[in-house]
């Protein structure tokens, strides 16, 4: 049985011809040819591409054992709803999402046990400070927000992660060029060499982390990644006294596609790292396959402060861990504005100056 | 062959109309002297103006032994202008001594170009880039059709370059006189400034962000765990690109020939 083989263009992507003046294979659509073995390589990493697969075991957690959660206590924000876990000495408090007011909801119960959990290394009084070195150096923030702060309100709160184990089996095709520029009297010529790279291997992640919490923003919890894993120890219920603790609420199933987002965003980055000796290397079509992927359920140490300005909620985290501090803050217009104006005013003049004395000492 | 002819053809009417200008005195030492030094055929002088030229361009001439001359035509009639230039010159039989030194700037009022042809020590007092020059110089007055003065630039011009050629240096490429700082340097500083300001306020604003999402997770890569079972590089295919080169100006004067056979160096251009 014979198949009728078809290439596509490389270049355009248009099925080519073989040209039989030429002896080559010669796209009808943007003219530009190939050799035979060229389009056949190109053609079998095209079939060879397998399908991407990245699935998951999601069981984390484990069930509690008996009377070890007695000492906890279930908290609930009349304002935002938010749902704490506190042992039963966490006096009355406020939330620590918005600010308000919490109150005792009565024993808490069910839910999943974590695995893991990363203990504070940072107190309340390295908090404070990271806040005020977070203020500091900071041009357009508004004076008066630093002073209207309530600091002492800062709390150290358990966050719930998902954290994702998983071996990586990649296979990723790149389109990668060369560039080369000569002349000659009458024009500048620049000739594009493209290549196609192909990476297959495998790469390991480990721990992975995804928030958990639907009250906590994804974004706020990044920015205070990575934490160090080997810290972690297994989950006792000792660990949180004195501390709150939030109940995931999102599950380990919602939560993989981001992990899966960010495995393969870095599978392709250290693949790409492989392929070198190009002038501009770009992932044309990558399959990721994950295998032995496996979550656990884990609770890491964040500080974390709410602070209303101006009718707007600013909230502040710190890596209870690392110390790393992170929070948006306002952006004073009217100093911007000033500070726009007089660089602006301030660099054109130097650059006149400069352009004048260029022009000056015959340069220009 | 065409052209060829309308050449002529074209050169011949302005010969003919230049017998108007024909100086029934005697020859002064060095100078022929048969054609005035200012031919106004298309007539955009008034009589003062071209009396007062007119006087100039000998008083020059005379002094810096060149013959310096000023012509204006109605129309090329499809012909060269640098070719009429020059056959004016040669036929009118300018220039001083041996070598037939000097310089004529012809003026096309319909086509509006300029042409200036030099002759003898002429191509060398009057470098391509300083003819150039001489052409930025009198063009806003051209356009503006303030003839007049255009012409006393010129004449100036042609003192100065003739007085610093005498140095043994004339006036080229690098040592031409400074034209004033152009003022697109003031709107080039400005948008420049305006970058930076923005640009640095950006930064200053961008330090106040810092919750983002993390693209990747690199930091969760087990050690040493990436292993590459598979590696293939493959040529598939090269495009070249070509862009014409800015001409870059050399310096020193070029020459051509004339139909008369005479040896011409010059430039030109719109106004």
């Amino acid at each position: 049985m014979t198949t009728l083989q078809e290439y596509k263009c490389p270049c355009c992507g248009g099925a080519i011809a073989f040209d039989s003046k030429l002896q080559k294979m010669k796209c009808p659509y943007c003219d530009t040819e190939f050799e035979m073995e060229t389009l056949q390589g190109y053609d079998e990493e095209l079939n060879n591409a397998p399908e991407e697969n990245m699935n998951w075991d999601t069981a984390a957690g484990s069930e509690w054992q008996e009377g070890e959660q007695s000492g906890l206590r279930s908290y609930v924000c009349q304002s935002c709803g938010g749902e704490i876990v506190g042992d039963d000495t966490l006096a009355a408090s406020s939330c620590p999402f918005c600010g308000n007011p919490i109150v005792v909801m009565g024993q808490f119960s069910g839910d999943l046990r974590p695995d893991y959990v990363i203990p504070f290394k940072l107190d309340k009084k390295a908090a404070k400070e990271g806040l005020k070195k977070h203020l500091e150096g900071k041009r357009l923030l508004p004076k008066v927000f630093k002073n209207q702060n309530h600091i002492d309100e800062i709390k150290g709160v358990y966050v719930p992660f998902w954290l994702f184990d998983t071996d990586a089996d990649a296979s990723i095709r790149f389109r990668a060029t060369t560039t080369r520029s000569w002349s000659d009297s009458s024009y500048n010529y620049t000739e594009t060499s493209y290549y196609m790279a192909q990476r297959a291997g495998s790469i390991g992640f480990n721990h992975v982390p995804v928030d958990g919490s639907s009250k906590m923003a994804d974004d706020l919890m990044e920015s205070i990644e990575p934490f160090d894993f080997s810290e972690a120890v297994p989950f006792q219920t000792a660990y949180l006294a004195g501390y709150m603790a939030d109940k995931y609420d999102v599950t380990a199933e919602e939560s993989v596609e981001r992990a899966n987002e960010r495995v393969k965003r870095s599978t392709e980055d250290a693949f790409a790292t492989t392929v070198t000796g190009y002038d501009t290397v770009t992932p044309e079509h990558s399959s990721v396959q994950l295998h032995g992927g496996t979550s656990k359920y884990a609770l890491y140490p964040v500080w974390l402060l709410n602070t209303t300005w101006k009718g707007q909620q600013y909230t502040f985290a710190m890596n209870g861990q690392t110390g790393k501090f992170v929070g948006d803050l306002p952006v004073d217009k009217r100093a911007a504005k000033l500070w726009t104006v007089g660089l602006a005013a301030v660099c054109s003049a130097a650059m006149f100056g400069v352009a004048k004395l260029l022009w000056l000492l015959g340069i220009l | 062959m065409k052209r060829l002819q309308k050449t002529i053809a074209a050169a011949l009417t302005v010969l003919l109309l230049a017998v108007l200008f024909c100086i029934p005195a005697a020859a002064t030492d060095g100078f022929v002297d048969e054609y005035y030094r200012l031919m106004d055929m298309a007539d955009v002088l008034s009589d003062t103006e071209e009396a007062r030229l007119l006087n100039l361009l000998d008083e020059i001439s005379v002094r810096q032994k060149m013959d310096i001359v000023i012509a204006t035509t109605d129309s090329l009639e499809g012909s060269d202008i640098e070719a009429l230039a020059d056959d004016l010159y040669d036929y009118c039989q300018f220039g001083y001594g041996e070598n037939r030194d000097g310089i004529l700037l012809l003026i096309s009022e319909e086509d509006r170009l300029w042409h200036i042809s030099t002759c003898g020590y002429g191509i060398t007092a009057f470098t391509d880039a300083g003819i150039r020059y001489i052409g930025r110089q009198i063009k806003s007055d051209l356009s503006d059709g303030n003839y007049a003065a255009a012409f006393q630039i010129f004449i100036q011009k042609c003192d100065e370059f003739i007085t610093q050629a005498r140095t043994g240096q004339p006036f080229d490429k690098s040592t031409l006189p400074r034209e004033p700082m152009s003022a697109i340097w003031v709107l080039i500083s400005l948008v420049v400034g305006i970058a930076i300001a923005l640009i640095t306020v950006g930064g200053m604003k961008a330090q106040l962000k810092t919750v983002r999402f993390q693209p990747e997770a690199k930091n969760y890569v087990r050690d040493g765990s990436m292993q590459i079972t598979q590696s293939r590089d493959l040529f598939l295919y090269r495009t070249v690109d070509r862009t014409a080169r800015s001409d870059d100006q050399d310096s020193g004067s070029s020459t051509h020939t004339s139909s008369s056979g005479t040896t011409h160096g010059g430039g030109g251009g719109s106004f």
